[in-house]
């Protein structure tokens, strides 16, 4: 079955290069999936879950992904985020308690600014306490 | 010839210093291999973000956006992101930064908004009366990610806001493992590549933004800032370990020099107080014996 070259790279290390059956990222407007030979495009992510199936059939893999964008050209995916962690390597504690501190800040008084740097802080806590759940289960 | 004993109070003097330096060579060697896995694994994100974006830029579509240069009009709201070391003894390194810092202070004709990372350049531009807009502290140790997202949103909150319409950053690149230079660097507003002479023939790949073009963008180029500033501050704090770790191995072996110089300086010094003495020892049993030979004669004589 055909398959398509899937680079992913975070600011910490290459994730994935390799061969990929379908790629699916969150958009800002929904999930978006790549397959072999998908049109030219360049997808803006937030953060949230990603899939990815290796081969047809294949099981699914999930990782938590924060911002970033992927780039789609001549059969090859870039996939460039400052974050994606597979739910194993999520730190569950961590994750709740960055989820607290967030919602702590939430409730004081701030500038758009911090209200901004809150908002993203809370949805990249939200989706990596997603993904412990998914790993312990 | 100095004194024996002042040439071994400054031997000791320069044993310690020497073991000062000898331990902050083993300190920071130790530190930039810590620095040096964080650079490596950050490096291909850092390039890679830069050339996808600029692959990103060439095959846009045409559009006007806040982030994008607007041809024929004059930038007068400039921000400088200046990237420092906290402590100094590492060398040029500082000097380097400040250096090219001050020259762009000196050439911009609208006053500049200065954002500094580190120690030293707070220390260096409040000592010269330069008013700093914004001082980010203790980032310069353990750069990461929160950081980095943090430093980009104070100025980007500025730039959309009007306050800024020209950001550049001042930070040391690593050249290869020895040589870093110090680089200026234009973050915002993102210069659109002249169009290149593409053959009518050759196939030009168009991409589809999604969701739209103008909300790519707007997600698309902070990301790239952060990622940007994140990867300064890494390559800012590999070479300044680097940089103290070659000065103060220099320092180490220029230690060493000093103390065979005065090894030996000393050891002379020492054979001439011996030859001294023996000379006048000598001279001393020398002028006794003349004078009891020349009593005996004398009382022979008698």
């Amino acid at each position: 079955m055909a398959t398509f070259r899937l680079k992913i790279i975070t600011s910490r290390r290459i994730f994935y290069d390799g061969p990929c059956h379908t790629l699916i990222i969150p958009a800002l407007d929904g999930e978006k999936a790549v397959m072999a030979h998908h049109e030219e495009m360049i997808i803006a992510i937030k953060p949230g879950e990603m899939r990815i199936r290796f081969e047809e059939n294949g099981e699914w893999e999930y990782a938590a992904v924060g911002q970033g964008f992927c780039q789609i050209a001549n059969n090859r995916a870039m996939l460039l985020a400052d974050l994606i962690e597979r739910p194993e390597e999520v730190n569950a504690n961590r994750a709740r308690e960055a989820l607290e501190r967030a919602q702590e800040r939430l409730r004081q008084k701030q500038s758009v600014q911090e209200f901004h740097m809150t908002q993203a802080a809370m949805a990249r806590a939200l989706v990596r306490l997603k993904e412990t759940e998914r790993y312990i289960q | 010839m100095a004194g024996l004993r002042e040439i071994q109070s400054r031997i000791k003097s320069i044993q310690d210093t020497r073991k000062i330096t000898n331990a902050m060579y083993m300190i920071s060697s130790t530190k930039m291999k810590k620095a040096k896995l964080a650079l490596e694994a950050t490096e291909p994100y850092f390039y890679t973000l830069q050339s996808t974006i600029a692959r990103i830029l060439r095959h846009l579509p045409e559009m006007e956006h806040m982030y994008f240069e607007k041809p024929e009009v004059n930038r007068t709201k400039i921000g400088l992101l200046v990237i420092t070391g906290d402590k100094g003894l590492a060398g040029a390194y500082n000097h380097n930064i400040l250096n090219l810092a001050q020259k762009f202070l000196d050439n911009a004709e609208n006053h500049v908004k200065l954002f500094v990372v580190g120690e030293l350049g707070r220390q260096y531009f409040t000592a010269r009366n330069i008013p700093i807009e914004e001082n980010f502290r203790y980032t310069v140790q353990s750069p990461n990610f929160n950081r980095a997202r943090w430093i980009s949103e104070k100025i980007l909150d500025q730039y959309r806001d009007g306050e800024l319409d020209e950001v550049h950053v001042i930070y040391t690149r690593m050249e290869n493992s020895m040589q870093s230079v110090p680089e200026d660097k234009m973050l915002l507003p993102i210069e659109r590549p002249a169009l290149a002479h593409i053959p009518a023939d050759v196939y030009q790949e168009e991409f589809f933004l999604i969701p739209s073009p103008e909300e790519a963008v707007d997600t698309i180029i902070p990301n790239y800032i952060t990622g940007f500033i994140y990867g300064a501050l890494v390559q800012a704090f590999y070479t300044v370990h680097n940089a103290r770790m070659v000065a103060m191995e220099a320092a180490t072996n220029n230690a060493d020099e000093l103390l065979r110089d005065l090894k030996i300086m000393y050891n002379r010094a020492r054979q001439a107080a011996i030859t001294q003495e023996i000379t006048e020892v000598c001279s001393g049993a020398k002028a006794q014996r003349a004078k009891r030979e020349a009593k005996n004669n004398t009382e022979h004589k008698v």
